[in-house]
Protein backbone atom coordinates (compact mmCIF):
# COMPACT_ATOMS: atom_id res chain seq x y z
CA UNK A 1 0.00 0.00 0.00
CA UNK A 2 2.31 2.20 1.08
CA UNK A 3 4.19 2.93 -2.81
CA UNK A 4 0.66 3.32 -3.62
CA UNK A 5 0.21 6.38 -1.38
CA UNK A 6 3.38 7.90 -2.50
CA UNK A 7 2.58 7.82 -5.72
CA UNK A 8 -0.52 9.53 -5.13
CA UNK A 9 0.55 11.72 -2.89
CA UNK A 10 3.79 12.52 -5.38
CA UNK A 11 0.77 13.24 -8.28
CA UNK A 12 -0.64 15.62 -5.86
CA UNK A 13 2.11 17.82 -5.29
CA UNK A 14 3.72 17.72 -8.57
CA UNK A 15 0.18 18.26 -9.97
CA UNK A 16 -0.49 21.58 -7.99
CA UNK A 17 2.79 23.20 -9.74
CA UNK A 18 1.30 22.73 -12.63
CA UNK A 19 -2.43 24.49 -12.67
CA UNK A 20 -1.01 26.88 -15.47
CA UNK A 21 -0.45 25.63 -18.88
CA UNK A 22 0.97 28.06 -21.58
CA UNK A 23 -0.08 28.14 -25.12
CA UNK A 24 1.65 30.36 -27.72
CA UNK A 25 1.75 30.56 -31.56
CA UNK A 26 3.74 32.96 -33.70
CA UNK A 27 2.09 34.54 -36.53
CA UNK A 28 4.80 33.01 -38.98
CA UNK A 29 7.51 30.30 -38.91
CA UNK A 30 9.35 31.86 -41.57
CA UNK A 31 10.61 35.90 -42.34
CA UNK A 32 11.98 35.69 -46.14
CA UNK A 33 14.24 38.13 -47.22
CA UNK A 34 13.25 39.26 -51.14
CA UNK A 35 14.63 42.41 -53.05
CA UNK A 36 12.25 44.51 -50.98
CA UNK A 37 12.71 43.55 -47.39
CA UNK A 38 12.43 45.99 -45.15
CA UNK A 39 12.63 44.47 -42.24
CA UNK A 40 9.63 42.42 -40.59
CA UNK A 41 7.12 42.49 -37.30
CA UNK A 42 6.24 39.30 -35.84
CA UNK A 43 3.26 38.62 -33.80
CA UNK A 44 3.34 36.25 -30.76
CA UNK A 45 -0.50 35.33 -29.25
CA UNK A 46 -0.04 33.26 -26.09
CA UNK A 47 -2.99 32.13 -23.97
CA UNK A 48 -2.91 30.93 -20.49
CA UNK A 49 -4.65 27.38 -19.17
CA UNK A 50 -5.41 25.05 -17.18
CA UNK A 51 -3.33 22.36 -16.94
CA UNK A 52 -3.60 18.90 -17.56
CA UNK A 53 -6.68 17.28 -15.50
CA UNK A 54 -7.36 21.02 -13.72
CA UNK A 55 -10.63 22.23 -13.94
CA UNK A 56 -10.10 25.50 -11.95
CA UNK A 57 -9.46 28.50 -14.62
CA UNK A 58 -6.62 30.09 -13.81
CA UNK A 59 -6.35 33.23 -12.03
CA UNK A 60 -3.45 35.45 -11.94
CA UNK A 61 -2.16 38.15 -12.01
CA UNK A 62 0.28 36.88 -14.26
CA UNK A 63 3.14 38.31 -16.17
CA UNK A 64 4.97 37.39 -19.26
CA UNK A 65 8.31 37.53 -20.46
CA UNK A 66 9.39 37.07 -23.99
CA UNK A 67 13.02 36.39 -25.48
CA UNK A 68 13.88 36.67 -28.65
CA UNK A 69 17.55 35.54 -29.67
CA UNK A 70 19.11 35.54 -33.10
CA UNK A 71 21.99 33.18 -34.08
CA UNK A 72 24.92 33.01 -32.37
CA UNK A 73 27.95 35.00 -33.36
CA UNK A 74 31.53 36.21 -32.11
CA UNK A 75 32.46 39.45 -31.79
CA UNK A 76 34.93 41.79 -30.99
CA UNK A 77 34.59 45.23 -28.72
CA UNK A 78 37.02 47.72 -29.67
CA UNK A 79 38.45 50.86 -28.53
CA UNK A 80 39.94 53.72 -29.48
CA UNK A 81 42.56 55.81 -27.32
CA UNK A 82 44.20 58.97 -28.49
CA UNK A 83 48.24 57.63 -28.77
CA UNK A 84 50.66 60.73 -29.70
CA UNK A 85 47.64 62.91 -30.71
CA UNK A 86 46.42 60.17 -33.24
CA UNK A 87 43.22 58.09 -32.27
CA UNK A 88 43.60 55.07 -32.58
CA UNK A 89 42.33 51.12 -31.90
CA UNK A 90 44.55 49.97 -29.06
CA UNK A 91 42.85 47.30 -27.27
CA UNK A 92 39.76 45.13 -27.96
CA UNK A 93 38.02 41.99 -26.09
CA UNK A 94 36.27 38.88 -27.83
CA UNK A 95 33.10 38.20 -27.40
CA UNK A 96 32.22 34.58 -27.99
CA UNK A 97 28.52 32.59 -28.43
CA UNK A 98 27.02 36.22 -28.34
CA UNK A 99 23.39 36.28 -30.32
CA UNK A 100 23.60 38.56 -33.01
CA UNK A 101 20.19 39.61 -32.33
CA UNK A 102 18.46 39.78 -29.07
CA UNK A 103 15.17 40.83 -27.64
CA UNK A 104 13.56 40.73 -23.96
CA UNK A 105 10.06 41.97 -24.02
CA UNK A 106 7.38 42.02 -21.06
CA UNK A 107 4.51 43.40 -19.52
CA UNK A 108 6.18 45.08 -16.95
CA UNK A 109 9.80 46.79 -15.40
CA UNK A 110 11.36 42.88 -15.33
CA UNK A 111 12.54 44.03 -11.54
CA UNK A 112 9.15 44.70 -10.75
CA UNK A 113 7.90 41.37 -11.83
CA UNK A 114 10.68 38.61 -12.00
CA UNK A 115 12.64 37.69 -9.06
CA UNK A 116 16.68 38.14 -9.20
CA UNK A 117 17.40 34.58 -9.08
CA UNK A 118 14.87 33.38 -11.60
CA UNK A 119 16.08 36.53 -14.29
CA UNK A 120 20.08 35.32 -13.27
CA UNK A 121 18.87 31.59 -13.96
CA UNK A 122 16.90 32.39 -17.36
CA UNK A 123 19.36 35.46 -18.63
CA UNK A 124 16.77 37.74 -18.73
CA UNK A 125 19.09 41.50 -18.81
CA UNK A 126 21.18 42.25 -22.42
CA UNK A 127 24.18 41.86 -20.31
CA UNK A 128 23.67 38.25 -19.75
CA UNK A 129 24.15 37.52 -23.20
CA UNK A 130 27.38 38.78 -22.90
CA UNK A 131 28.84 36.21 -20.81
CA UNK A 132 32.11 34.51 -22.43
CA UNK A 133 34.58 37.40 -22.55
CA UNK A 134 38.55 37.22 -23.63
CA UNK A 135 41.17 39.60 -23.80
CA UNK A 136 41.23 43.18 -23.02
CA UNK A 137 41.88 45.59 -20.15
CA UNK A 138 39.91 44.50 -16.98
CA UNK A 139 39.10 48.73 -16.14
CA UNK A 140 37.63 48.85 -19.30
CA UNK A 141 33.85 48.24 -19.80
CA UNK A 142 33.51 46.81 -22.77
CA UNK A 143 30.20 44.38 -22.06
CA UNK A 144 28.25 47.85 -22.01
CA UNK A 145 29.76 49.60 -24.75
CA UNK A 146 29.09 46.74 -27.02
CA UNK A 147 25.26 46.27 -25.33
CA UNK A 148 25.20 50.24 -26.60
CA UNK A 149 26.45 49.63 -29.93
CA UNK A 150 24.08 46.94 -30.48
CA UNK A 151 20.97 48.89 -28.96
CA UNK A 152 22.24 51.43 -31.66
CA UNK A 153 21.64 49.16 -34.21
CA UNK A 154 18.34 47.89 -33.29
CA UNK A 155 19.71 44.29 -32.66
CA UNK A 156 19.08 44.70 -28.68
CA UNK A 157 16.57 45.97 -26.82
CA UNK A 158 14.57 45.64 -23.81
CA UNK A 159 11.00 46.39 -24.13
CA UNK A 160 9.38 46.30 -20.71
CA UNK A 161 6.04 47.48 -22.34
CA UNK A 162 6.62 44.93 -25.42
CA UNK A 163 3.90 42.10 -23.91
CA UNK A 164 0.45 43.19 -23.74
CA UNK A 165 -2.49 41.48 -22.12
CA UNK A 166 -5.75 41.69 -24.02
CA UNK A 167 -7.26 40.07 -20.72
CA UNK A 168 -6.19 38.29 -17.81
CA UNK A 169 -5.44 35.16 -19.54
CA UNK A 170 -4.62 36.25 -23.25
CA UNK A 171 -1.58 38.21 -23.96
CA UNK A 172 1.17 39.36 -27.30
CA UNK A 173 4.16 40.52 -27.94
CA UNK A 174 5.33 42.43 -31.06
CA UNK A 175 9.04 41.28 -32.30
CA UNK A 176 10.18 44.07 -34.51
CA UNK A 177 12.89 42.84 -36.97
CA UNK A 178 14.83 45.74 -38.63
CA UNK A 179 16.42 45.51 -42.00
CA UNK A 180 19.69 44.30 -41.04
CA UNK A 181 18.22 41.06 -38.43
CA UNK A 182 21.20 38.69 -40.07
CA UNK A 183 20.21 35.63 -41.36
CA UNK A 184 19.51 32.49 -39.66
CA UNK A 185 17.45 30.61 -36.89
CA UNK A 186 15.92 32.48 -34.10
CA UNK A 187 14.14 31.26 -31.19
CA UNK A 188 11.33 32.93 -29.16
CA UNK A 189 11.13 31.98 -25.27
CA UNK A 190 7.56 32.49 -23.27
CA UNK A 191 8.26 32.80 -19.64
CA UNK A 192 4.98 32.59 -17.43
CA UNK A 193 5.08 34.29 -14.56
CA UNK A 194 3.13 34.63 -10.93
CA UNK A 195 4.14 36.20 -7.76
CA UNK A 196 7.56 37.09 -9.49
CA UNK A 197 8.27 33.18 -9.52
CA UNK A 198 8.44 30.98 -12.67
CA UNK A 199 5.28 28.75 -13.36
CA UNK A 200 5.57 27.77 -16.95
CA UNK A 201 7.56 28.14 -19.71
CA UNK A 202 7.35 27.94 -24.01
CA UNK A 203 9.70 27.80 -26.90
CA UNK A 204 8.80 28.91 -30.77
CA UNK A 205 11.03 29.44 -33.64
CA UNK A 206 11.43 30.73 -36.99
CA UNK A 207 14.03 31.76 -39.76
CA UNK A 208 15.18 34.34 -41.06
CA UNK A 209 16.61 33.32 -44.79
CA UNK A 210 17.35 34.74 -48.17
CA UNK A 211 15.12 33.84 -50.98
CA UNK A 212 15.09 33.85 -54.70
CA UNK A 213 17.35 36.42 -56.83
CA UNK A 214 18.91 37.25 -52.73
CA UNK A 215 19.45 34.09 -52.00
CA UNK A 216 21.33 33.34 -55.69
CA UNK A 217 23.92 35.86 -55.10
CA UNK A 218 24.33 35.46 -51.25
CA UNK A 219 25.03 31.62 -52.09
CA UNK A 220 27.19 32.40 -55.36
CA UNK A 221 29.32 34.78 -53.04
CA UNK A 222 30.30 31.86 -50.82
CA UNK A 223 30.58 29.01 -53.07
CA UNK A 224 31.58 30.05 -56.09
CA UNK A 225 33.63 33.72 -55.56
CA UNK A 226 35.44 33.61 -58.51
CA UNK A 227 32.60 32.79 -60.97
CA UNK A 228 31.03 35.74 -58.99
CA UNK A 229 33.59 38.15 -59.20
CA UNK A 230 34.16 37.43 -62.72
CA UNK A 231 30.29 38.01 -63.21
CA UNK A 232 30.48 41.42 -61.36
CA UNK A 233 33.75 42.80 -63.74
CA UNK A 234 31.73 41.88 -66.49
CA UNK A 235 28.25 43.77 -65.48
CA UNK A 236 30.68 46.53 -64.75
CA UNK A 237 32.29 46.06 -68.18
CA UNK A 238 29.11 45.92 -69.77
CA UNK A 239 27.27 48.58 -67.90
CA UNK A 240 30.02 51.02 -68.80
CA UNK A 241 30.21 50.00 -72.30
CA UNK A 242 25.98 50.85 -72.55
CA UNK A 243 26.40 53.95 -71.10
CA UNK A 244 29.05 54.72 -73.54
CA UNK A 245 26.94 53.75 -76.47
CA UNK A 246 23.67 55.42 -75.25
CA UNK A 247 25.29 59.07 -74.11
CA UNK A 248 27.77 58.87 -77.43
CA UNK A 249 27.25 62.15 -79.51
CA UNK B 1 12.21 52.67 -52.72
CA UNK B 2 13.83 50.19 -50.64
CA UNK B 3 16.33 47.59 -51.96
CA UNK B 4 17.92 45.03 -49.82
CA UNK B 5 21.26 44.48 -50.31
CA UNK B 6 22.14 40.97 -50.20
CA UNK B 7 25.80 40.86 -49.34
CA UNK B 8 26.02 43.82 -46.99
CA UNK B 9 22.67 42.35 -45.29
CA UNK B 10 20.90 45.47 -44.89
CA UNK B 11 18.61 47.10 -46.89
CA UNK B 12 18.76 50.76 -48.64
CA UNK B 13 16.97 53.12 -50.51
CA UNK B 14 17.21 52.64 -54.02
CA UNK B 15 17.80 56.72 -55.27
CA UNK B 16 19.83 57.59 -52.92
CA UNK B 17 22.82 55.15 -54.07
CA UNK B 18 21.70 55.59 -57.80
CA UNK B 19 22.04 59.05 -56.66
CA UNK B 20 25.03 59.21 -54.92
CA UNK B 21 26.57 57.33 -57.73
CA UNK B 22 25.39 59.87 -60.15
CA UNK B 23 26.89 62.67 -58.57
CA UNK B 24 30.17 61.39 -57.91
CA UNK B 25 29.69 60.32 -61.55
CA UNK B 26 29.45 63.46 -62.63
CA UNK B 27 32.82 64.55 -60.89
CA UNK B 28 34.66 61.79 -62.33
CA UNK B 29 33.73 62.69 -65.73
CA UNK B 30 34.06 66.21 -64.88
CA UNK B 31 37.68 65.40 -63.88
CA UNK B 32 38.37 62.33 -65.51
CA UNK B 33 39.39 60.85 -62.40
CA UNK B 34 37.28 57.11 -60.90
CA UNK B 35 35.62 58.75 -57.99
CA UNK B 36 36.55 55.91 -55.81
CA UNK B 37 38.19 58.34 -53.21
CA UNK B 38 34.86 59.93 -52.55
CA UNK B 39 32.43 57.26 -53.20
CA UNK B 40 34.02 54.84 -51.05
CA UNK B 41 34.06 57.53 -47.90
CA UNK B 42 30.58 58.34 -48.89
CA UNK B 43 29.10 54.36 -48.81
CA UNK B 44 31.16 53.80 -45.07
CA UNK B 45 29.19 57.00 -43.74
CA UNK B 46 26.18 55.51 -45.16
CA UNK B 47 26.88 53.20 -43.04
CA UNK B 48 27.52 50.50 -45.09
CA UNK B 49 30.71 48.20 -43.94
CA UNK B 50 34.02 49.07 -44.61
CA UNK B 51 34.60 45.87 -46.41
CA UNK B 52 31.76 46.19 -48.44
CA UNK B 53 31.74 49.18 -49.47
CA UNK B 54 35.68 49.44 -50.34
CA UNK B 55 35.05 46.15 -52.64
CA UNK B 56 32.02 47.20 -54.14
CA UNK B 57 33.33 50.69 -55.26
CA UNK B 58 36.06 48.57 -56.66
CA UNK B 59 33.75 47.21 -59.51
CA UNK B 60 31.76 50.50 -59.75
CA UNK B 61 35.04 52.36 -60.76
CA UNK B 62 35.19 49.33 -63.53
CA UNK B 63 32.23 50.80 -64.68
CA UNK B 64 33.00 54.12 -64.52
CA UNK B 65 36.28 53.93 -66.67
CA UNK B 66 34.93 51.79 -69.02
CA UNK B 67 32.94 54.08 -71.39
CA UNK B 68 35.73 56.48 -71.33
CA UNK B 69 38.51 53.78 -71.62
CA UNK B 70 36.58 53.06 -74.55
CA UNK B 71 35.90 56.50 -76.35
CA UNK B 72 40.33 57.07 -75.94
CA UNK B 73 40.57 53.48 -77.62
CA UNK B 74 38.18 54.83 -80.42
CA UNK B 75 40.42 58.17 -81.24
CA UNK B 76 43.64 56.07 -80.48
CA UNK B 77 44.81 57.65 -77.67
CA UNK B 78 46.20 54.59 -75.47
CA UNK B 79 49.28 53.30 -75.65
CA UNK B 80 48.98 49.57 -74.70
CA UNK B 81 52.53 48.81 -74.83
CA UNK B 82 52.95 50.75 -72.30
CA UNK B 83 49.77 50.44 -70.68
CA UNK B 84 50.68 45.98 -70.44
CA UNK B 85 53.76 46.80 -68.48
CA UNK B 86 51.95 49.16 -65.74
CA UNK B 87 48.68 46.64 -65.73
CA UNK B 88 50.65 43.54 -65.09
CA UNK B 89 52.48 45.30 -62.47
CA UNK B 90 49.63 46.79 -60.96
CA UNK B 91 47.77 42.91 -60.94
CA UNK B 92 50.65 42.08 -59.06
CA UNK B 93 50.62 44.99 -56.49
CA UNK B 94 46.82 44.45 -55.82
CA UNK B 95 47.38 40.68 -54.74
CA UNK B 96 49.68 42.17 -51.72
CA UNK B 97 46.92 44.60 -51.04
CA UNK B 98 44.14 42.82 -50.82
CA UNK B 99 46.50 40.51 -48.64
CA UNK B 100 47.46 43.99 -46.67
CA UNK B 101 43.55 44.39 -46.83
CA UNK B 102 42.49 41.07 -44.70
CA UNK B 103 45.15 41.61 -42.82
CA UNK B 104 44.95 44.62 -41.37
CA UNK B 105 40.42 44.22 -41.28
CA UNK B 106 41.71 41.33 -38.72
CA UNK B 107 43.90 43.46 -36.47
CA UNK B 108 41.37 46.14 -36.33
CA UNK B 109 44.10 48.83 -37.62
CA UNK B 110 42.02 49.33 -41.53
CA UNK B 111 40.49 52.02 -40.46
CA UNK B 112 43.69 53.85 -39.49
CA UNK B 113 45.40 53.04 -41.97
CA UNK B 114 42.67 54.03 -45.01
CA UNK B 115 42.49 57.43 -43.09
CA UNK B 116 46.38 57.88 -43.07
CA UNK B 117 46.49 56.76 -46.71
CA UNK B 118 44.11 59.20 -47.98
CA UNK B 119 45.30 62.33 -45.60
CA UNK B 120 48.70 61.32 -47.10
CA UNK B 121 48.09 60.95 -51.16
CA UNK B 122 45.21 63.07 -50.95
CA UNK B 123 46.88 65.49 -48.71
CA UNK B 124 50.51 65.61 -51.05
CA UNK B 125 48.39 65.48 -54.37
CA UNK B 126 45.83 67.68 -53.74
CA UNK B 127 48.32 70.71 -52.68
CA UNK B 128 50.93 69.86 -56.06
CA UNK B 129 47.61 70.16 -58.41
CA UNK B 130 46.74 73.18 -56.25
CA UNK B 131 49.85 74.74 -56.72
CA UNK B 132 50.69 73.64 -60.07
CA UNK B 133 47.18 74.82 -61.56
CA UNK B 134 46.75 78.17 -59.65
CA UNK B 135 50.47 78.94 -61.50
CA UNK B 136 49.18 78.26 -64.54
CA UNK B 137 45.72 80.01 -63.58
CA UNK B 138 48.31 83.26 -62.56
CA UNK B 139 50.31 82.72 -65.99
CA UNK B 140 47.52 83.69 -67.82
CA UNK B 141 45.62 85.89 -65.84
CA UNK B 142 49.76 88.12 -66.65
CA UNK B 143 49.71 87.27 -70.08
CA UNK B 144 52.52 85.08 -70.35
CA UNK B 145 51.47 81.87 -72.31
CA UNK B 146 52.32 78.57 -70.33
CA UNK B 147 54.37 76.18 -72.13
CA UNK B 148 52.52 73.89 -74.57
CA UNK B 149 54.60 70.80 -73.28
CA UNK B 150 57.09 70.16 -70.74
CA UNK B 151 60.91 70.70 -71.19
CA UNK B 152 62.34 67.33 -72.26
CA UNK B 153 64.81 67.57 -69.86
CA UNK B 154 66.22 64.04 -68.51
CA UNK B 155 65.62 62.80 -65.11
CA UNK B 156 67.70 60.17 -62.83
CA UNK B 157 66.14 56.85 -64.02
CA UNK B 158 66.72 57.53 -67.65
CA UNK B 159 69.50 56.15 -66.74
CA UNK B 160 68.61 52.65 -65.28
CA UNK B 161 68.68 49.64 -67.66
CA UNK B 162 66.06 47.65 -69.52
CA UNK B 163 65.00 50.54 -71.66
CA UNK B 164 61.80 50.22 -74.45
CA UNK B 165 60.74 52.09 -76.79
CA UNK B 166 56.95 52.91 -76.59
CA UNK B 167 55.96 54.10 -80.13
CA UNK B 168 52.95 55.89 -79.49
CA UNK B 169 54.21 57.60 -76.52
CA UNK B 170 57.40 58.65 -78.53
CA UNK B 171 59.60 57.12 -75.37
CA UNK B 172 62.35 55.40 -75.09
CA UNK B 173 62.72 54.90 -71.37
CA UNK B 174 63.47 51.81 -69.27
CA UNK B 175 60.60 49.66 -67.70
CA UNK B 176 61.60 49.95 -63.98
CA UNK B 177 60.00 53.31 -63.78
CA UNK B 178 57.09 51.93 -65.34
CA UNK B 179 56.97 48.97 -63.03
CA UNK B 180 57.33 50.19 -59.89
CA UNK B 181 54.51 52.32 -60.47
CA UNK B 182 51.84 50.20 -61.43
CA UNK B 183 53.07 47.80 -58.53
CA UNK B 184 52.72 50.88 -56.03
CA UNK B 185 49.13 51.89 -57.41
CA UNK B 186 48.48 48.37 -57.49
CA UNK B 187 48.91 48.05 -53.93
CA UNK B 188 47.61 51.58 -53.15
CA UNK B 189 44.57 51.30 -54.77
CA UNK B 190 43.43 47.67 -54.01
CA UNK B 191 43.75 48.58 -49.89
CA UNK B 192 41.96 51.71 -50.26
CA UNK B 193 39.28 51.18 -52.93
CA UNK B 194 40.51 53.42 -55.21
CA UNK B 195 41.13 53.83 -59.20
CA UNK B 196 44.52 55.48 -58.63
CA UNK B 197 43.87 57.88 -61.41
CA UNK B 198 44.55 61.00 -60.19
CA UNK B 199 47.91 59.93 -58.75
CA UNK B 200 48.64 58.22 -62.13
CA UNK B 201 48.12 60.88 -64.17
CA UNK B 202 50.56 63.39 -62.84
CA UNK B 203 52.83 60.02 -62.36
CA UNK B 204 52.86 59.47 -66.37
CA UNK B 205 52.53 63.46 -67.12
CA UNK B 206 55.79 64.64 -64.86
CA UNK B 207 57.76 61.47 -64.35
CA UNK B 208 57.36 59.43 -67.31
CA UNK B 209 56.99 62.09 -69.76
CA UNK B 210 54.10 60.91 -71.39
CA UNK B 211 52.44 63.14 -74.17
CA UNK B 212 49.56 64.95 -73.25
CA UNK B 213 47.01 63.23 -75.53
CA UNK B 214 47.89 59.67 -74.73
CA UNK B 215 47.73 60.26 -70.57
CA UNK B 216 44.48 59.91 -70.00
CA UNK B 217 43.12 57.00 -72.32
CA UNK B 218 46.22 54.93 -71.17
CA UNK B 219 45.67 55.83 -67.35
CA UNK B 220 41.78 54.84 -67.63
CA UNK B 221 42.94 51.39 -69.67
CA UNK B 222 45.18 50.40 -66.69
CA UNK B 223 42.43 51.30 -64.36
CA UNK B 224 40.03 49.15 -65.78
CA UNK B 225 42.14 46.55 -65.82
CA UNK B 226 43.70 46.57 -62.12
CA UNK B 227 40.57 47.46 -60.62
CA UNK B 228 38.61 44.48 -62.64
CA UNK B 229 41.60 42.09 -61.14
CA UNK B 230 41.05 43.54 -57.86
CA UNK B 231 37.09 42.95 -57.52
CA UNK B 232 37.78 39.52 -57.93
CA UNK B 233 40.52 39.11 -55.52
CA UNK B 234 38.00 40.80 -53.46
CA UNK B 235 35.52 38.34 -54.29
CA UNK B 236 37.79 35.81 -53.73
CA UNK B 237 39.45 36.79 -50.84
CA UNK B 238 36.98 38.63 -48.13
CA UNK B 239 34.16 37.53 -50.55
CA UNK B 240 32.32 41.38 -49.72
CA UNK B 241 31.45 42.65 -53.70
CA UNK B 242 27.41 43.29 -53.13
CA UNK B 243 26.68 43.22 -57.14
CA UNK B 244 23.45 44.84 -56.38
CA UNK B 245 25.14 47.98 -54.48
CA UNK B 246 27.44 47.96 -57.11
CA UNK B 247 24.92 48.14 -60.05
CA UNK B 248 23.00 50.54 -58.20
CA UNK B 249 26.16 52.90 -57.98
CA UNK B 250 27.20 51.81 -61.89
CA UNK B 251 23.94 52.90 -62.95
CA UNK B 252 24.00 56.34 -61.14
CA UNK B 253 27.75 57.07 -62.02
CA UNK B 254 27.74 56.02 -66.34
CA UNK B 255 24.92 58.56 -66.63
CA UNK B 256 26.73 60.95 -63.72
CA UNK B 257 29.90 60.81 -66.01
CA UNK B 258 28.36 61.70 -69.13
CA UNK B 259 26.89 64.81 -67.84
CA UNK B 260 30.15 66.20 -66.21
CA UNK B 261 32.14 64.88 -69.47
CA UNK B 262 30.04 67.59 -71.30
CA UNK B 263 30.23 70.20 -68.05
CA UNK B 264 33.62 69.44 -68.22
CA UNK B 265 34.02 71.15 -71.96
CA UNK B 266 33.07 74.67 -70.30
CA UNK B 267 36.15 74.82 -68.09
CA UNK B 268 39.67 75.46 -69.11
CA UNK B 269 42.16 72.28 -67.66
CA UNK B 270 43.90 74.20 -64.75
CA UNK B 271 40.69 75.64 -63.79
CA UNK B 272 39.24 71.90 -63.90
CA UNK B 273 42.80 70.90 -62.02
CA UNK B 274 42.40 73.60 -59.36
CA UNK B 275 38.69 72.48 -58.45
CA UNK B 276 39.90 68.64 -58.57
CA UNK B 277 42.95 69.76 -56.21
CA UNK B 278 40.24 71.77 -53.37
CA UNK B 279 38.18 68.56 -53.38
CA UNK B 280 40.87 66.39 -53.15
CA UNK B 281 42.08 68.46 -50.07
CA UNK B 282 38.78 68.56 -48.39
CA UNK B 283 38.59 65.20 -48.60
CA UNK B 284 42.30 64.68 -47.26
CA UNK B 285 41.13 67.52 -44.32
CA UNK B 286 37.72 65.23 -43.44
CA UNK B 287 40.49 62.23 -42.94
CA UNK B 288 43.04 64.09 -41.15
CA UNK B 289 40.37 65.65 -38.47
CA UNK B 290 39.12 61.82 -38.17
CA UNK B 291 42.35 60.95 -36.90
CA UNK B 292 42.86 63.90 -35.06
CA UNK B 293 39.62 64.85 -33.06
CA UNK B 294 37.59 62.99 -30.73
CA UNK B 295 35.82 60.42 -31.85
CA UNK B 296 31.83 60.70 -31.23
CA UNK B 297 32.08 57.20 -30.08
CA UNK B 298 35.53 55.87 -28.75
CA UNK B 299 33.98 51.95 -28.77
CA UNK B 300 33.53 50.09 -31.70
CA UNK B 301 32.87 46.13 -33.04
CA UNK B 302 32.86 43.76 -35.81
CA UNK B 303 32.05 40.04 -35.94
CA UNK B 304 34.19 37.44 -36.51
CA UNK B 305 33.64 34.97 -39.26
CA UNK B 306 35.20 31.89 -40.55
CA UNK B 307 36.79 33.87 -43.18
CA UNK B 308 38.05 36.58 -41.01
CA UNK B 309 36.71 39.66 -39.25
CA UNK B 310 33.76 41.58 -40.98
Amino acid sequence: MKPLLWLLMALVFTGAGKAETLVTQLNRSDVEIAADFRGQMLTLFGTIEPGPGETLVPTGPYHVVVTVTGPLQTRLARRKTNQFGIWINTDEARFESLPSFYQVLSDGKLEDIVSPAVAAEKGFALSAQLHQRAGGRSDVDYSGNLIRLMSDKGLYRADPAGVQFRSDLLFFAGLDLPSDAPPGSYIVKTYLLKDRALIAEHADGFSVRKIGFERFLGQAARQQPWLYGLAAVLLALGTGWLGGVVFRR
Amino acid sequence: MQIYLPIAELSMNLFFLVGMGGAVGFLSGLFGVGGGFLLTPLLIFSGVPASVAVASVTGQVVAASTSGALSYYRRGQIDLHLASYLISASVFGAFFGVWAFQALRASGQLDLVISVGFLVLLGSVGSLMLTESLGAILRRRAGTLAPGHLPNQHNWFHGLPFRTRFKKSKLYISVLPVLALGLGIGFVGSLLGIGGGFILVPALVYLLRVPGNMVIGTSLVQVVAMMAATTVLHAVSSQSVDILLAFCLMVGGTVGAQFGASAGKYLRGEQLRALLALLVLAVAIRFGLTLVLTPNDVFSTAVVAAGGVI
